[in-house]
């Protein structure tokens, strides 16, 4: 005779494989960087709950700034990218000669490590890099691009980085439109550029906001690049964590830069998932 | 005046010849069908007119105007797909509404004239729903609705009906058959359906690798073909060979020379139980409202078919006497192929 298990506690088991792994591998760092954040279980030191490690980031200047400069390097350069990645991404819809020569080419950052990327770019554009060597003949003078006050060395390799990346997110999702969806725009009397408006970039949409955050959350916890290329001051949060952490052992104040840098990310993960919960309705893969 | 002049289309995608060079007029109005096996050209001509696909030469006129250098978006051409092509992320209304926008027509006529147009098709009250929530047929009928809904000079179908079951299928062909006249609107409609392609069409062309093989009113292209591709076709048919002696296989007398190849549809082949009859009967299938059978006349393989005339069935192997009910027909174009012979 087979003893019947509760419907109740089958479930639980039937969860648990996928749900505890989550749990153990995603959700329980972030708890314990929480507790953490306000001084429980904290390495070091346990002296009990505390807000004094938010309090010492909202209430120094250089980490508020850190916070605003983390924020920037998020912000920026994937608007760059973004700005350079949906037009090659319609562009390499489309069909020119030597497509399939560049569709392979626009690829190649993709395979080389972001540390290598600050590298190259701090050769070329570095007062008495490459670029500056080529250009003074000509009595041209670079501004200062590596290290400087806007951190435009940094926007340059994070964007070199991030372009390939969106564009091949974006043009699947580009890709994935119906042809005669597009076709049947056009008919109706829509030119190329209302195709694009009205129905590429609604249908792409899902895509195209997949691929920002992505490179954004990436941007907010930068850490090689702006310390390579980045101005002296301020410095974003991620160097603030390492100092704090390797140098200071001062293990709250990290748990607590490194909550708000992932809230900030949460926070625009929910707003993608009300930008496009919409369209997603409309695809069939959710009921309202 | 929406009447379609195509002169000397052609159009080849690399290696392979869609369309051979062409030449077709729909007059004002007319429901004219294009038929032929898929490959055949027929999607090719009919997107070449809506300006999807770009001719390799000739010009194509729509109500008088060379439209062959404009974007389809200038061409004022009303285009129904088989995969229906809403567009997800908008509205039935929206969907229907389009065409409107796109025409800069004001808000309080979109919004009447999309009202009109979905009244039309019986969907008005669906208006504000999403495509994915409505079902194929309706799907469909919102894709003729946004088609019409621009007065469009032609109304292209690219077998819009081929994606439905067969009973919604026959239904909407109707339907589509009463709008069209209602609206005297010039209508291209692309099948690989026999049936439909009759049900509907004024006139029917008949394609088959890029070339028109022949062109008729449905009754006289199904009576009296010319050639022997369309009479297989359009329906079922027997090819049969006049023998040497300038008769049937089986005997019968027939006006047509030795060696000419005729058709005989199969609801002409009258059977009738007869001891001395030349037919013996292989096999039957009972198909409801007709029945089908294979008889082995003279050693010729012969197609007959009962059309609920309420005779008794005549079981396999019963000998049958023949009797045709219409002249055999003679294809003009009589390519001679061995006729597969009855051991």
């Amino acid at each position: 005779m087979i003893r019947r298990l509760p419907h109740g506690l089958v479930a639980t088991l039937l969860v648990l494989p996928a749900g505890g792994y989550l749990a153990l591998f995603f959700g329980l760092p972030l708890v314990l960087a929480l507790l953490g954040s306000f001084g429980i279980y904290t390495r070091g030191d346990d002296g009990g709950f505390t807000l004094r490690h938010y309090a010492d980031l909202f209430g120094t200047q250089a980490y508020r700034d850190g916070l605003m400069f983390s924020s920037y390097l998020a912000i920026v350069p994937t608007v760059v990218s973004l700005a350079i990645s949906l037009p090659l991404a319609v562009a390499l819809g489309q069909t020119f000669p030597g497509r399939r020569l560049f569709n392979a080419l626009y690829k190649v950052p993709l395979v080389v490590p972001g540390i290598v990327a600050a590298f190259i770019v701090m050769t070329l554009f570095d007062r008495g890099g490459m670029a500056a060597r080529v250009l003074a003949p000509f009595g041209l003078d670079l501004p200062k691009l590596v290290r400087d006050d806007w951190a435009i060395g940094v926007v340059i390799a994070t964007a070199w980085k991030a372009v390939p990346f969106m564009t091949l997110i974006i043009g699947g999702s580009l890709g994935s439109i119906p042809k005669d969806v597009l076709s049947a725009a056009r008919t109706l009397g829509a030119g190329p550029w209302a195709v694009f408006l009205r129905i590429k970039l609604p249908l792409a949409l899902p895509g195209i906001t997949a691929a920002f955050l992505l490179t954004f959350i990436g941007g907010m916890g930068s850490f090689a690049v702006p310390n390579l290329l980045g101005p002296v001051y301020p410095l974003p949060l991620s160097v603030h964590m390492y100092v704090n952490a390797f140098e200071r052992n001062n293990w709250g104040l990290v748990a607590a830069m490194g909550t708000v840098l992932s809230l900030i990310s949460v926070a625009v993960l929910l707003l993608y998932y009300r930008a496009t919960r919409s369209l997603r309705s409309a695809y069939g893969g959710e009921h309202r | 005046m929406s009447t379609i002049e195509i002169n000397d289309v052609a159009k080849t995608f690399g290696d392979v010849t869609a369309v051979a060079p062409l030449d077709l007029k729909v007059g004002d109005g007319e429901f004219l069908t294009l038929l032929g096996p898929s490959g055949c050209g027929k999607t090719t001509l009919m997107r070449m007119i809506a300006g999807i696909t770009l001719p390799d030469r000739g010009s194509i006129k729509i109500a008088g105007r060379d439209v062959a250098a404009l974007p389809p978006e200038r061409r004022n051409v009303g285009l129904v797909f088989q995969s229906y092509a809403l567009f997800p992320h908008m509205t039935v209304g929206a969907n229907v509404g389009f065409g409107l926008k796109m025409r800069r027509v004001s808000k309080a006529e979109t919004t009447e004239r999309v009202r009109a147009a979905l009244a039309l098709v019986d969907l008005e009250p669906l208006a504000a729903r999403f495509p994915r929530e409505l079902s194929g047929g309706q799907q469909q009928r919102v894709a003729l609705a946004r088609a019409i809904v621009i007065e469009p000079d032609v109304l292209l179908l690219d077998e819009p009906l081929s994606n439905l079951d067969a009973k919604l299928r026959e239904h909407l062909r109707e339907d589509l058959r009463v709008l069209q006249q209602r609206l005297r609107v010039t209508a291209i409609y692309v099948t690989h359906d026999q049936a439909e392609a009759m049900a509907l069409a004024d006139r029917i062309i008949v394609m088959r690798a890029g070339k028109v093989v022949e062109e008729g009113a449905p009754v006289a292209l199904y009576r009296a073909p010319r050639t022997r591709f369309a009479a297989e076709f359009l329906g079922q048919t027997n090819v049969i060979e006049i023998t040497t002696s300038g008769t049937l296989p089986w005997g019968d007398a027939v006006r047509a020379p030795a060696g000419a190849v005729v058709s005989i549809r199969p609801e002409d082949v009258i059977l009738r139980p007869d001891e001395q009859g030349a037919g013996r009967v292989l096999g039957l299938s009972f198909q409801g409202a007709t029945v089908e059978y294979r008889v082995d006349l003279g050693g010729t393989e012969v197609r007959a078919r009962d059309t609920g005339t309420g005779a008794p069935i005549l079981p396999e192997g019963t000998t049958v006497a023949v009797r045709l009910n219409a002249e055999p027909h003679r294809l003009s174009d009589a390519p001679v192929r061995r006729l597969v012979s009855v051991p």
